[in-house]
């Protein structure tokens, strides 16, 4: 009697099924590493303002206590630096020490794309599509109690505002085009004089840059906490 | 009783007066405020130093290039982008609420109180790839432009003071 015993064959559509789900598992796990690593780090938000300084020579500096929260990095200029870029022209010693502190968020995003031109849509142009990223700067001038000489114009209004925490005061000048455009905030005390300085930007979705109450804050708290 | 040639006298002097105080005010307030440049672009000046003041903020506002002081349709398209973001009406004129709007963003590079040499103050853009800058000098007799290398373009020479009220393209000259 001879027994026939089927070798165990493997069907062709087992084979085509399981290369399948091992081709659909790869790729969801590569989609998932690709989606995972571009997805933006973990906003932290500083404690003190002033850790975005750390390491720098703004380190010391009288400075801002708070920012707001979509405030994440601070770029510091020295005045050392300064002077290389104007040819070193005047001392060092009078020279400001600016902390740049770009905003985060869509509508603060630079949008240029190219130098401007024709290749920009007038409509997009007229409605505030093209604009830059939104900052705000801080400049202290350490030993000086001197401000800035006032502006004026039919468009700039200049005030002088209270701050509650620090109790001092602030010199506030706005180029005030219908509720857009310049702010500056300068004020001084017994440690040397200091400038704020933002746009509040119109763009086609609302509005770019801080706002007035932010500027305010910011300012109060550069005398926060000082000993 | 006053004769009626003392009443022409005094009159005439009040007059004189009244004009030298007129014109001392006018010559301080150009000197200092940096508002009162004539209209830049298709409704006034469309070469001369105050084009290139114009054209120097714009490089750092809207990434213009060149700085050359001749107007063209990229200074007015680059003019009209910076009007609309700062609210102003947006006509592609270097006017007088664009002069002032401009002279806001200067910052001083010195303390205030300390008269710094060469370049004193800095307009400056936060940008992705770092930052876009035009400086100026506030001397005694005039503004100035001084236009970075990379953006200045013959007949502008950079990283010279260049006069902002004059016609023509010319380094800044105080004794003058």
């Amino acid at each position: 009697m001879v027994t026939t015993i089927d070798e165990p064959r493997i069907r062709p559509e087992w084979l085509l099924g399981g290369a399948v789900t091992l081709l659909g598992a790869i790729i969801i796990i590569v989609v998932t590493l690709v989606l995972g690593a571009r997805e933006d780090a973990p906003v932290i938000t500083p404690v003190d303002a002033t850790e975005l300084t750390v390491g720098t020579c703004a380190e010391d500096l009288r400075q801002p206590h708070w920012v707001p929260k979509t405030i994440t990095r601070a770029v510091v200029e020295c005045p050392a630096d300064i002077s290389a870029g104007i040819g070193r022209t005047t001392a060092e010693d009078h020279l400001g020490t600016w902390i740049s502190y770009p905003l985060d968020g869509p509508e603060n995003e630079e949008t240029f794309r190219g130098g401007p031109g024709l290749a920009w849509p007038e409509e997009e142009v007229r409605a505030g599509a093209y604009h830059p990223l939104s900052a705000i700067t801080y400049v202290a001038y350490p030993g000086s109690a001197e401000l800035s000489d006032e502006l004026s114009g039919d468009n700039v209004t200049v005030e002088t505002e209270d701050l509650a925490g620090s109790g001092g005061t602030v010199r506030v000048t706005r180029v005030d085009n219908n509720g857009f455009g310049p702010v500056r905030l300068e004020w001084s005390d017994d440690a040397g004089s200091y400038l704020l300085l933002s746009t509040i930007g119109r763009t086609p979705t609302g509005n770019a840059g801080p706002t007035m109450a932010e500027l305010l804050r910011i300012a109060d708290s550069v005398a926060a906490d000082d000993e | 009783m006053p004769t009626t040639r003392t009443w022409l006298q005094a009159g005439g002097g009040t007059v004189v007066a009244a004009l030298i105080i007129a014109a001392v005010a006018q010559a301080m307030n150009s000197s200092a405020m940096w508002v009162s440049n004539d209209p830049v672009g298709e409704c006034g000046q469309t070469s001369g130093g105050a084009v290139v003041a114009a054209q120097n903020v714009l490089s750092a506002g809207t990434g213009l290039k060149p700085v050359d002081g001749l107007w063209d349709a990229e200074s007015e398209v680059a003019t009209k982008a910076f009007q609309a973001y700062n609210g102003l009406p947006v006509n592609g004129c270097v006017d007088t609420g664009t002069w002032v709007t401009m002279r806001a963003l200067m910052v001083s590079l010195c303390d205030p109180e300390f008269e710094c040499r060469g370049p004193d103050h800095r307009v400056r853009y936060a940008a992705p790839d770092g930052a876009r800058e035009a400086y100026f000098a506030d001397n005694d007799c005039d503004w100035g432009s001084y236009v970075l290398p990379g953006v200045a373009r013959s007949p502008v020479p950079s990283n010279k003071v260049m006069a902002l009220s004059r016609d023509a393209v010319t380094e800044i000259e105080c004794e003058g």
